[in-house]
């Protein structure tokens, strides 16, 4: 990735981070809630090559992280994003078509946020973190899983157009 | 060339990696630097997050209705009456009224265990695809609220201050797993530790094997020193079921809260406990029945 590219990738995180907190955070979503952000970092890094996918994770989790209202550790989401992001475009894009059709990116995004979710859950309480009781747990990530295939329609394609635009005319 | 810049993609992992484990060591070892990020990002969103909660706080139950669509049919009809009852009286931002019903409360509240507070909107809550429950108010450290502050609602406790920034703070609520209080039962000296499953789930256990609970117990917040984070007598919750488990030391009973988390608009935040412990003073009163006359009907002669 061009250095130069990433102020911008930034930029459109932490844009979309400000909504996910002033806006998505406040509807009440049936079953559980539904995080644009993470859908959005794995609907953009699926497009990216391995090395710009951690780079990008990275900085995503940094941002994650600011989260006021994030009880875990700073740096944990970090740290999961950036291996996940890494891992997701090594491992699983390379075993897909070139061109990924609209329900195989769908599954594949609900899929990898929700698995972020049960990463982060994971890794903080072995950093010692209080973990909702098993129903709780299980109904979030149920939820999370229902609107991100739910609302995939609407985000994936607008993911595709920002992260087109991102993109050098060499890089296109 | 390719093994190049393989291993050049593996080092840059592995350092990533290793800078977001030391940024983790950094938070666990309480460097200040870390919470500072954080309350810059919180002053940063404060104004968003108003603007967020001005425009969805009509709409943001929409999604919630669907877990009530099979009781939504038999409320249409009420609803629609009410609907009519409502335009007729012209009620023009029902939000506010909702609100100010709300600030009345609390108010009558803080005023009766002799509180001081401050009260506040909420302007968020839950936070970028956490588990953890905390809501947002638009007060900070210039109001005078600090963390570990006790935060209530009309009806009873709410939860506790858990950073604070110039114009906001994060509240972390009863709700939240990690949550734990120390409660009286109201009209004794019995203790207990109330702690939350999740789920809107809430149990007691006394802490003394004489400790006697019943159901419909009304629990109160037994203080802490200095009353942080909790100030005396404020209400908690009422006892639904009491378990009885064979060698069980203690009492544990199922415990169901006065607030209501998923309507909370306006909070007070305690800053002082002027008159000291309140006792059973602010314990709910349970709705009387209504008097039932009953009519004998004499056939005249």
């Amino acid at each position: 990735m061009r250095l130069s590219r990433l102020p911008l990738v930034v930029g459109v995180l932490l844009l979309i981070f400000i909504l996910q907190e002033s806006f998505v955070n406040r509807i009440d979503f049936y079953l559980g809630g539904f995080s644009l952000y993470l859908v959005f970092v794995v609907a953009w890094v699926i497009n990216e090559e391995p090395e710009n996918a951690m780079l990008i994770g990275f900085f995503a989790g940094l941002i994650a992280d600011l989260s006021p209202t994030l009880e875990a550790p700073f740096g944990l989401w970090t740290f999961v994003l950036t291996g996940f992001c890494y891992l997701l475009v090594s491992t699983i894009r390379g075993n897909l078509e070139p061109q990924i059709s609209p329900i195989q990116m769908s599954l594949v995004t609900s899929l990898s946020a929700t698995f972020l979710l049960i990463l982060f859950v994971i890794f903080g309480a072995i950093l010692g973190q209080d973990v909702a009781s098993a129903i709780v747990l299980i109904k979030e990530l149920t939820g999370n899983l229902l609107w991100s295939m739910v609302l995939a329609p609407i985000y994936i394609p607008l993911t595709q157009r920002i992260h087109k635009i991102s993109l050098t005319a060499r890089e296109r | 060339m390719a093994n190049k810049r393989s291993g050049r993609t593996r080092l840059l992992l592995v350092s990533l990696l290793v800078t977001s484990l030391f940024l983790v060591t950094l938070d666990l070892r309480g460097v200040s630097l870390v919470t500072s990020l954080r309350n810059v990002t919180q002053s940063v969103l404060a104004p968003f997050q108003s603007l967020g909660s001005s425009i969805l706080n009509p709409i943001s139950d929409f999604f919630g209705g669907f877990s009530n669509l099979r009781n939504s049919s038999s409320r249409i009809e009420e609803l629609e009456k009410e609907n009519e009852e409502l335009r007729a009286k012209a009620i023009l931002n029902e939000n506010i009224a909702a609100e100010l019903k709300q600030l009345k409360g609390v108010l009558d509240l803080a005023g009766k265990g002799r509180y001081k507070t401050v009260s506040a909107r909420v302007i968020s809550k839950g936070g970028t695809a956490t588990i953890s429950e905390s809501i947002v108010i638009d007060q900070g450290s210039q109001a005078g609220i600090t963390r570990d502050m006790t935060v209530i609602s009309e009806s009873g406790l709410v939860g506790v201050v858990k950073s604070t920034t110039a114009t906001t703070s994060v509240v972390m609520l009863m709700s939240d797993p990690a949550f734990r209080i120390g409660v009286r039962v109201a009209g004794t000296q019995f203790m207990g530790i109330l702690s939350g499953e999740g789920e809107g789930r809430y149990f007691v256990q006394m802490l003394s094997a004489a400790g006697e609970i019943k159901f419909e117990d009304s629990l109160l917040a037994r203080g802490s020193s200095g009353d942080k984070p909790f100030v005396p007598g404020v209400p908690v919750g009422r006892v639904i079921s009491v378990e009885n488990r064979v060698g069980q030391l203690t009492a544990r009973a199922r415990v169901e809260p006065y607030v209501k988390f998923d309507s909370l608009g306006v909070v007070s935040v305690v800053l002082k406990s002027a008159g000291g412990d309140p006792g059973d003073a602010l314990v709910p009163q349970a709705p009387r029945p209504a008097p039932t006359v009953t009519v004998f009907v004499t056939p005249s002669e």
